[in-house]
């Protein structure tokens, strides 16, 4: 006990030492070393405030809401009329389109519908589609046969939750409460036929952007992936034994750009290589391409035509024109518009993909990088449902019209034709909505196939889903072994998150979001275009080839499309920055100005990263301590940041063009812009360790995934919910210590997992391997006690021959009462009721015909059902409960019911438990608290966990999280470790933690004086103990635990099914069958190879090789090839190889055993 | 010879009205026209084991 207290000051006095003596040593003084960075104002508050205004799946939501309010209108703008090609007066015209609200149409009348209710009872979420049309019916009658029909509904669209579509828009807590919503959920997903699907946001490289790369023979090529409204082409330019060609798809081989260039009007050898710029080492790279076409005697366009023709495919030809032309028109660089049939953009366009060639031949460095985040583009859910949403409605079109057709073609059609009713029809719905219920994208029209687009939104925990929402699938495929793509890249930054990522074959492809970055979307390019040339663009028709390149004018390049060049570039650019900062125009405006390349980018495009970040003039930051006060008060908003030019959001290609200091104290004349709070680097996932900053990297990947498996609470509506299969955990608790990013997100609210108070220490053995000790007297108060709750459903079917399932009354006596003891009067069970394995759920019978004649239901008698009663098949020994039985009609109005039947789990040997650093571990045993170690105080440690868990992983962060919770829990705060939180004092920091601890009579360093709980002496060691979060992980030995004596087995091969869902055997498998050879136990292979599998007894004809057969009436083997019954001999076999030899005779190959004595 | 069957009753699992349903009928609420149902707890007494 003295010595105790001896260690205790100690430290304290130490503590003093250091803070006050110190400053008076001159040449250091510790107090302004140590006291946070001098931050003129704390920036903290934009962060809620910008989630807020964004939400954390904004990117989801503004896509969709783009789509449904600017995109579907363009589209239906594009194809809005509906001629009859037999009598073009005869027309429908859409005038208008919007999305209704959401509804499902019930005997002619659309209910309005909530997405709960949609989730419970299996339906889709969704709103009708609808359209103005205007129709002429009758030609050229002089009667007024113009009619107008107003909201006629074409089809429906899922509505993405919380989007300007849906019923819960704007709504507060109370109301979402109401309709039986999570006020945390974030939206941004669908629910089909009841499940939740989230469009996972697709990485894709730039559409109409050049792209320097080299392929696989180091041959160096510009590519463009042109993509329009209604043309999408790849063109590349790429150089081969120091000759230029063209490689598009459209040509049957690669053509000697000059002969394009000479094709599309530019005759001249000199203007070409003027406009590929004058140094003559340009021309000099170029001239060999120049002498191939001169060889090859083309020299006008006539000619270089003609050289072309045949050489373009049969496919693109239209009907009315053949030839090279139209190809190099429409399809070649198809970004690029001809327009009077000028191609001198075209032309320009190639001149500057040559330059860039050549640049990248002269000097290798100005090769494009795929991976750079600045090259990449975002496709989000309104995109891609846009795409989706003109297939289908073009095609509903094309049938339109060939309805009309088909009536305007009778001789006799009656006086009026309504084209409302082919409007109508299924074909939009049911697209939609197979394509979102199945992922599997197939849009022959835009040619794009691709599988698993949509994925079941993950309801394990709160931060599942949410983790869900931002993450990015990737646009290679994963078996590609190229490190590229998969590294860190620099221009992540604060865009991307660092640390969420998997482990295994898609690792550092699948990414995520960070916690600030916007997805852009599109935005009108008419006006930028024209405020480009009015800000002193020249256009690029006005200049010559020889202007084009003039040293110091920058060529002007908006989104992919060369708009002319620009003398003064810099002030340019500083004029268009002004301009969205005043927010004359758009705010995810990107301006960029690439000195290498001479260039200055403006980007309008959607699908682009960005994040918000602070103005800083000559390095002052246009935040003053006013304006985060005002902030506070609720004066202000982050838009009004936004609109006042104190905050701004850069793009990634943009982000090189500024100067970003970390902290406002770090900024220097140079700086233009300042980080909001470095924590936002991370993602959600990510930003729930505490201290991620002192772990070592990998583990804050691990602990990426495993947050993820975590059980806890996964929304307000939780027991309301009828998910599959629902993982929670009983007392949840809300982290001792916190960052915050947890309070943004909302862990705080809805956590997943416990504060265990922890010993680092060894005990008993069981803990070796990451192993924990566990106190059984904490599980009996409930720690890491869960429940899992399991959905079982039932359909009463219809069949076509009018018949249909019942359900009966239980049989109260007899056989079957002992497994119908849960059912009611109705054949249902009751909720409340203990459901043990082979009970009966639902009494359902089916009839025995469901096919033929009609028979009513009435009149089909009780021999004509057969059962179909099903039972539950739960864990042997425990005891579930059913929690709540629901009745609804499903979309085919039959009656479904589904069953949530509850089992209340307490953690046993086995199951899996997780600290927030990565640290997994199974539970090695539980022992009685009375034999655990315990302090004066009392206090009692939860688990033990090993100590060598910590050196060879490094998770500092872990010791510190124990030091601040063990400060928190004494003092009586929660403490803070956000992600480089020091200076900004988002993270508390050792020392002062240390100092609480002194103040409250613990030890500085964290460790206590224990006693051993066996013998009751004191530990020769102190003990490290203290709190720590702790998730319990979804894996439990319940559900895989294993084992088998005898079971079924596969009917062909008559050896023991596999897996534990069939019940099935152990396999000895081939590497353990090499152990077994190299040992020698020969008995045991043969044992397990074919006693425990598939023994068989068969007859050899010891004369010809064959297997015979047993007659039991001579009781003797015959041959049935050699028809004698001597020369036969008994032998065991495996079964499966006794098929082989089958088999292979079933194909004319005659495997022959010969025997010998053995 | 069987007791006469029990009536069941179902619970809207919008405004709580108690419903009864009969084989062959659509399942909304009598009372609010909500159509999700939910079964009643049981009548039997239950003992469940708290481990």
């Amino acid at each position: 006990m003295g010595e105790k207290k001896d260690s205790l000051e100690d430290p304290t006095k130490q503590n003093q030492h250091v803070g006050k003596q110190l400053p008076d040593n001159p040449d250091i003084d510790m107090q302004f070393l140590s006291a946070p960075i001098k931050s003129a104002v704390d920036k903290y508050q934009l962060v809620p405030e910008f989630l807020k205004v964004r939400g954390l799946v904004k990117q989801h939501l503004d896509s969709f809401n783009y789509f449904v309010n600017i995109g579907i209108k363009k589209i239906v703008r594009a194809n809005d009329r509906i001629e009859s090609s037999l009598d073009p007066s005869v027309y429908v015209r859409f005038k208008n389109v919007r999305i209704g609200k959401p509804s499902v149409p019930s005997d002619g009348v659309d209910d309005e519908i909530c997405p709960q209710f949609c989730r419970l009872s299996d339906m889709t979420y969704a709103a009708p589609i609808l359209v103005n049309v205007e129709y002429n019916t009758q030609g050229n009658n002089p009667q007024k046969t113009r009619f107008e029909k107003n909201d006629v509904t074409i089809g429906r669209m899922p509505i993405m939750l919380r989007s300007c579509c849906c019923v819960l828009y704007g709504k507060d807590e109370a109301e979402l409460a109401r309709l039986g919503e999570c006020p945390l959920d974030p939206g941004g997903y669908f629910v089909i036929k009841g499940t939740e699907k989230v469009m996972l946001i697709q990485e894709q490289l730039s559409k109409n952007r050049i792209i320097i790369d080299s392929d696989k023979k180091g041959n160096i090529n510009a590519s463009v992936t042109s993509s329009t409204e209604d043309r999408k082409s790849k063109t590349v330019i790429l150089m081969e034994k120091g000759k230029m060609y063209l490689h598009l798809n459209m040509f049957s081989e690669k053509i000697p750009i000059m002969v394009v260039m000479k094709a599309m009007g530019m005759e001249s050898d000199q203007e070409v290589v003027q406009m590929v710029g004058r140094d003559p080492r340009y021309s000099a790279v170029l001239l060999p391409s120049i002498e191939e076409c001169a060889n090859k005697g083309i020299f006008t366009k006539q000619q270089a035509l003609e050289y072309l023709d045949p050489k373009a495919k049969r496919t693109y030809a239209s009907a009315s024109e053949k030839g090279a032309l139209p190809v190099l028109r429409d399809m070649f660089l198809a970004n690029v518009p001809v327009r009077q049939g000028s191609f001198r953009a075209k032309c320009i366009y190639v001149a500057v993909m040559l330059r860039r060639v050549i640049d990248a031949f002269l000097n290798k460095d100005t090769m494009d990088d795929k991976d750079y985040v600045g090259n990449k583009r975002l496709e989000l859910s309104g995109q891609l449902i846009s795409l989706l949403f003109e297939d289908l409605f073009k095609t509903m079109i094309d049938n339109v019209k060939k309805k009309m057709d088909e009536i305007m073609g009778k001789p006799s059609r009656s006086s009026r034709f309504d084209p409302a009713p082919y409007l109508c029809g299924d074909s939009i719905t049911n697209g939609l909505e197979r394509t979102l219920s199945t992922g599997n994208f197939n849009v022959k029209r835009f040619r794009m196939d691709r599988k698993g687009m949509t994925q079941v939104l993950a309801r394990l925990s709160f931060i599942a889903a949410m983790g869900h929402m931002t993450r990015i699938s990737p646009q290679f495929e994963k078996s590609r072994k190229v490190s590229g793509p998969r590294a860190l890249q620099p221009s992540q930054w604060g865009m991307l998150c660092p640390c969420d990522t998997p482990e295994g074959e898609a690792c550092g492809l699948v990414k995520n979001l960070a916690l600030m970055t916007h997805v852009t979307t599109d935005e009108e390019e008419g006006p930028l275009i024209s405020l480009c040339y009015y800000l002193g663009v020249e256009d690029l028709e006005l200049l010559s080839g020889e202007e084009l390149h003039t040293p110091n004018s920058f060529l002007v390049i908006f989104n992919g499309l060369i708009l002319g060049k620009h003398r003064r570039p810099q002030h340019f650019a500083a004029t268009m920055r002004k301009l969205r900062r005043a927010g004359k125009i758009g705010e995810f405006v990107s301006v960029y100005v690439n000195e290498k390349q001479c260039c200055v980018y403006v980007a309008s495009d959607g699908g682009r990263v960005c994040r918000p970040l602070v103005i800083a003039d000559k390095g002052i930051s246009r935040i003053k301590e006013h304006h985060m006060k005002e902030l506070l008060a609720g004066v202000r908003t982050f838009d009004s940041f936004l609109q006042d030019g104190l905050i701004e959001y850069l793009d990634v290609n943009e982000e090189n063009n500024a100067l970003i200091a970390l902290y406002e104290g770090e900024a220097t004349t140079e700086t233009t812009h300042i980080e909001i709070e470095p924590f936002t680097i991370l993602g959600v996932c990510a930003g729930l360790i505490p201290f991620p900053h002192h772990n070592q990297s990998p583990r804050n990947t691990y602990q990426c995934a495993m947050g993820k498996q975590a059980m806890g609470n996964i929304a307000y509506n939780q027991l309301r919910r009828m998910d599959t299969l629902l993982y929670l955990l009983v007392y949840p608790q809300r982290p001792l210590l916190t960052t915050k990013t947890i309070e943004l997100v909302g862990y705080d609210k809805l956590g997943a997992g416990q504060n265990a108070t922890v010993a680092v220490m060894s005990y008993s053995g069981y803990d070796i391997e990451d192993a924990i000790v566990m106190n059984k007297s904490s599980l009996d108060r409930g720690f890491g006690r869960c429940i899992v709750m399991k959905r079982y459903s039932a359909v009463l079917q219809k069949y076509e021959n009018d018949t249909q399932d019942r359900i009966l009354r239980p049989d109260r006596k007899g056989y079957g009462a002992k497994h119908m003891r849960i059912l009611d009067d109705d054949g249902i069970a009751s909720p409340g009721e203990i459901i043990s394995p082979q009970d009966i759920y639902i009494n359902k019978q089916s009839p025995a015909v469901t096919r033929g004649t009609r028979v009513p239901p009435s009149e089909l008698p009780n021999i004509g059902y057969k059962s179909s009663k099903q039972t539950f098949k739960g864990p042997e020994g425990e005891s579930c409960v059913v929690d709540r039985v629901a009745l609804y009609n499903d979309r085919h109005n039959n009656l479904s019911i589904k069953f949530l039947i509850r089992h209340t789990r307490r953690p046993e040997v086995g199951d899996k438990f997780s600290s927030r650093h990565g640290q997994k571990g199974v539970c090695g045993t539980i022992i009685q608290q009375e034999d655990f170690p315990f302090s004066e105080r009392g206090i009692c440690p939860d688990l033990i966990m090993n100590p060598h868990g910590f050196p060879s992983r490094m998770t500092v962060g872990k010791m510190i999280e124990l030091l601040g919770g063990k400060a928190g829990v004494s003092c009586g705060r929660f403490h803070y470790g956000s992600a480089f939180g020091e200076p900004s004092g988002h993270a508390d920091t050792v020392e002062a933690m240390s100092e609480i601890l002194v103040n409250k009579g613990f030890s500085y360093n964290g460790k206590d004086f224990l006693y051993s709980g066996i013998t009751g002496c004191p530990l020769q060691a102190y003990i490290f103990m203290g709190p720590i979060y702790y998730q319990k992980l979804k894996h439990m030995v319940l559900d895989k635990m294993h084992a088998r004596a005898d079971g079924p087995r596969v009917l062909l091969t008559r050896q023991p099914t596999e897996g534990r869902a069939r019940n099935g055997g152990l396999r000895v498998g081939e590497m353990e069958r090499d152990c077994l050879i190299a040992y020698g136990a020969s008995m045991l292979i043969f044992e397990r190879l074919m006693i425990s599998s598939d023994p068989f007894e068969v007859q050899v004809c010891r004369i010809c090789g064959l297997l015979g057969y047993y007659n039991h009436h001579l009781k003797t083997g015959i041959c049935s090839s050699c028809k004698k019954r001597d020369g036969m001999s008994t032998m065991k076999l495996p079964y499966a190889c006794k098929l082989l030899i089958q088999e292979l005779q079933s194909m004319n190959i005659v495997p022959r055993l010969k025997l010998a004595e053995a | 010879m069987d007791p006469p069957p029990e009536q069941v009753n179902y619970i809207c699992g919008d405004c709580g009205m108690e419903n009864t349903l009969k084989p062959g009928d659509v399942i909304q609420c009598r009372e609010c026209g909500y159509r999700i149902l939910y079964k009643k707890r049981t009548r039997r007494i239950v003992q469940y084991e708290a481990r």
